[in-house]
């Protein structure tokens, strides 16, 4: 290695930066190349700033930065200035870590300093590192409520140096949340001085296009503000920008008339503009770094649950665009993530949009990004099967079988469920959930990939997202399955598993593990059986819930419970009676069945008058000392209450109770 | 812009009054109908300030100031320092190139990656000419392979470039096209593209734009009209229409 390279090594160099702060006043030509060497290696190169940084490099800038500043005039000075301003921008780009140090070490207080300087040179330094700075997530955010820092804000954005607005405008941007924030800054005049701005430079258009987002988010008042201002030549001129030949500034305009169609849907309501929106985004993906990168996210929040708007990106090719796109190259994490969301929502839909998205060779693409390094294309990947299993076509459900057969896809999903990440489980949980419902071939991929073991286990977890998804893709994985299946997964969570589930402290994993047994319980006698086993555990479990919850839900899915417990035989059926009325009088009780029958809640009802009709079927030996009992309760006079409940499914069943109940009785007598 | 909108204004009239049928239009009429579009002077100097602003003409562009009196919409002494980045680029000095492109703004290769990765790739290549095979193969492993790792179209890169030093002639090589100098003139503008662009300027001068312009009218035009037509852009000679 020649010797010259020896002396550029980063720790030499950090090394003389600290020697070099007490030389500062000697106007030290060397520290001043060491400073400028540093920020030469460090500027673009990650791995050098993380090896600066672990070096402690960042406090020793800060003090030559204010030891320079300190002591006055002098060009080198201001060489120094202006090179330890850089260095430290450069720490705060890119690097979480950078902006961090650059933080602690109390970098901005100085740097702040620097735009009061009368050297033009020294001011853009400042700004541009300070932009940096407040780039970063992890910076504070800058309190508008105070007075003089307001008015220093005012001051930045009205200044005539380009950098110093572009400043003043990521402040805006970085720490404009909440309304009253937003509030201010109207009240301020911001909004005016932001769209003179939007015919300034191409920087400023797009700090300021950034700006106005952040200021009119989620508030139609600052909105109405925005469109008001000339008479709507702002939000003209925003409609035009969506057309600039800078991609850059395309983008940052739509994100812009989003936000306002968002906000207040009198504007931005022209379907044409909304076409055009979907067509522009959709094109900047081609585009190369922040355009491409969050145009998708973009078109995610204009679409999100709109169907209306589903059906005009479907009108211009849209999920075939977005499918070839993503078969055509690599293309990287957050993009690729943006596009698998964005097929995602459309295909949550529409079954034309997945009949686009299944013929192509996108599923291959997911298969990929199941197994990619970015825990967010993990998830979206989970999403985009998510809404794909959702098709009710059988055509489309065949084919994705097919590719479920393939293990393609099957085993990198249950892989998913052991995943560091929470976030990644869930989003795998809620893709087999959805893809074992109803379909025989699905589920059998999945019993026999090992999958219900995991599930088992995170239905164990801490964490009650996971434990509730978990449960409820057992349930889907429960319901219609065959003997075998019905074993498998019962042997592997066990009774007293699923009655602890029943119990559960969250009342929607309690309601997942319900119709979970209900599932179980559905139309066979055998399984029925396991109801029984260790005194009757879980069904003890499901009759006390719901006796004592009072969430509608978990009341619903508990009488169903019992209700296809009473469709069993005799003894089933004496059971149940026994949680209906118990031997001894017991007012509680009783008192459950009608209260339910009373409920306003139809499905309820329904699940009660299930539970009776099939409790009172005639052909079965001790019908009618049931009818008999439940006669006794005052339960038959409630029913016949009911017989002209609006609700029909009520109506109905109401009248099917009763009529066995007379053929019972006429029977008998 | 105004001149632009002036000339595509005065042919979208022409087109929409020969829309029914192939007009001829003969020389007189063609240059009455010219003679009546009035172009302002500083629109033309804005064109040519600009012109010689965005292709780095710095002392042309300063005399250009002083005699016709048009400003520039950029400080000249930027163009100088723009100028000297693409030189050296042009020159072999990368190394030098970096550097003074971080004095002009810092944050240029800090939030371009892709050029940064160019550059840095320039870098390996002017090593490569210079037969220091071991410097350029440490910093190929130091500087480039962590890009690579952030970028799998940056890794492709590498390795083709990485891929010159398997070749003892390389002049021959699949790859050897990374010595010419076009690759380097690639890389220079690539710089120069970025410094304009982060100055607000646009990258691109506006005459050749308006000259393209000034091709598709003429053939949006010829599909109905004969008219003299301006074949040689150099001469801008109206040539007769043949009839």
């Amino acid at each position: 290695m020649p010797a010259s390279k020896t002396s550029n090594r980063p720790e030499e160099l950090t090394e003389r930066l600290g020697a070099g702060v007490a030389s500062v006043d000697a106007g030290s030509e060397t520290l001043l190349k060491v400073l400028r060497e540093v920020k030469n290696q460090i500027i673009g190169n990650k791995t050098k700033k993380l090896t600066y940084l672990h070096l402690g490099a960042v406090p020793k800038v800060v003090s030559i930065l204010v030891s320079a500043l300190d002591s006055g005039d002098g060009s080198t000075a201001a060489s120094l200035v202006v090179q330890s301003a850089a260095a430290l921008g450069s720490f705060a780009c890119g690097v979480d870590a950078g902006v961090q140090a650059v933080l602690d070490a109390g970098a901005v207080t100085h740097l702040t300093r620097l735009l009061s300087s009368p050297d033009e040179k020294v001011v853009d330094a400042g700004a541009r590192s300070l932009r940096m700075i407040f780039q970063s997530k992890l910076s504070p955010k800058y309190d508008y409520l105070q007075e003089n820092n307001m008015k220093f804000l005012l001051l930045l954005l009205n200044s005539e140096n380009e950098n110093v607005t572009d400043l003043a405008a990521s402040i805006i941007t970085h720490s404009c949340e909440s309304s009253t924030e937003q509030k201010i800054l109207c009240d301020a005049g911001v909004l005016e001085r932001l769209v003179t701005l939007l015919e300034g430079s191409l920087c400023q258009r797009d700090s300021s296009l950034d700006s106005i987002a952040a200021i009119i988010r989620n508030n139609s008042e600052s909105v109405s503000r925005f469109v008001g201002i000339d008479n709507g030549k702002a939000l003209s001129c925003i409609v035009e920008l969506m057309k600039d030949r800078y991609p850059r500034t395309r983008l940052l305009a739509c994100v812009c008339l989003i936000v306002i169609g968002h906000a207040s849907s009198f504007y931005v309501q022209e379907p044409e503009i909304k076409t055009k929106l979907i067509l522009i985004l959709t094109e900047l993906l081609e585009e190369s770094g922040r355009p491409g990168d969050e145009a998708p996210f973009a078109l995610v929040s204009l679409i999100a649950n709109k169907e209306d708007l589903h059906k005009q990106a479907l009108s211009v090719n849209v999920v075939e665009k977005l499918c070839s796109f993503l078969c055509q190259a690599h293309i990287d994490g957050k993009r690729l993530q943006g596009v698998l969301l964005v097929l995602a929502e459309l295909c949550s839909n529409l079954e034309k949009c997945r009949d686009q998205f299944m013929s192509s060779k996108v599923l291959n693409v997911v298969a990929d990004a199941l197994k990619h390094d970015c825990p967010n294309v993990r998830i979206a990947a989970c999403t985009c099967l998510t809404s794909i299993s959702r098709s009710v076509k059988d055509l489309l459900q065949n084919l994705f079988a097919g590719y479920l057969a393939k293990e393609s896809i099957v085993i990198p999903l249950v892989l998913l469920l052991q995943d560091s990440s929470s976030d990644v489980q869930v989003a795998a949980l809620k893709a087999i959930c959805n893809i074992v419902v109803d379909f025989m071939a699905r589920k059998t991929i999945f019993l026999q990939s090992g999958c219900v073991k995991q599930l088992v286990q995170l239905s164990k977890s801490m964490d009650c997202t996971l434990r509730l998804n978990a449960v409820w893709a057992l349930r889907n994985m429960m319901f219609h399955a065959d003997k075998i299946g019905k074993e498998g997964i019962l042997s592997e969570l066990t009774e007293s598993m699923l009655a602890s589930l029943i119990c559960d402290s969250e009342p929607h994993v309690q309601e997942q593990a319900l119709a979970l047994v209900r599932n179980l319980v559905d139309g066979c006698t055998d399984s029925i059986e396991r109801m029984f086993v260790e005194d009757g555990m879980i069904l003890n479990a499901v009759a006390r819930q719901v006796r004592l919850t009072s969430v509608p839900e978990v009341c619903i899915q508990g009488m169903f419970v019992l209700g296809n417990v009473a469709a069993g035989n005799d003894a089933h059926k004496e059971a149940v009676m026994t949680y209906f009325l118990p031997p001894k009088k017991d007012e509680i009780s009783s008192a459950f069945i009608t209260r339910f029958l009373q409920s306003t809640d139809s499905l309820l009802q329904t699940a009660v008058i299930w539970c009776i009709v099939n409790l009172t079927y005639p052909d079965s030996p001790s019908s009618s000392a049931r009818v008999s009992r439940l006669r006794d309760a005052g339960i038959i006079a409630q029913l016949k209450n009911m017989i002209n409940n609006p609700c029909l499914d009520v109506k109905y069943r109401v009248r099917t109770a009763l009529g066995q109940c007379t053929i019972i009785e006429q029977n008998s007598s | 812009m105004s001149v632009l909108g002036l000339v595509l204004g005065q042919f979208s009239d022409l087109i929409e009054s020969m829309a029914t049928s192939k007009k001829v239009i003969t020389r007189e009429e063609w240059e009455k109908k010219l003679s009546d579009v009035k172009i302002r002077k500083e629109d033309m100097n804005k064109l040519v300030m600009n012109f010689l602003v965005t292709e780095g003409y710095v002392e042309a562009a300063e005399k250009f100031r002083l005699e016709s009196g048009t400003e520039p919409d950029i400080d000249l002494a930027t163009i100088t320092d723009r100028m000297a980045v693409k030189t050296a680029v042009q020159s072999g000095n990368v190394e030098d190139a970096i550097e003074k492109v971080n004095d002009l703004n810092p944050e240029i290769l800090d939030t371009n990656p892709e050029l940064f990765f160019h550059l840095q790739q320039q870098r390996m290549i002017e090593l490569i000419r210079n037969g220091r095979v071991e410097e350029a193969l440490e910093f190929a492993q130091e500087e480039l392979a962590p890009r690579g790792e952030e970028n799998q179209s940056f890794l492709e890169e590498l390795e083709k470039t990485v891929a010159l030093l398997a070749f003892e002639d390389v002049s021959n090589c699949p790859v050897g096209d990374l010595l010419d100098m076009s690759q380097r003139l690639k890389t220079a503008s690539e710089v120069n593209a970025a410094i304009l662009t982060s100055q607000s300027h646009e990258k691109d001068p506006k005459l050749p734009s308006l000259l393209k312009m000034l091709i598709w009218a003429q053939n949006l035009l010829d599909e109905k009209a004969v008219y003299p037509r301006i074949n040689d852009l150099s001469s801008a000679k109206l040539e007769d229409p043949a009839v």
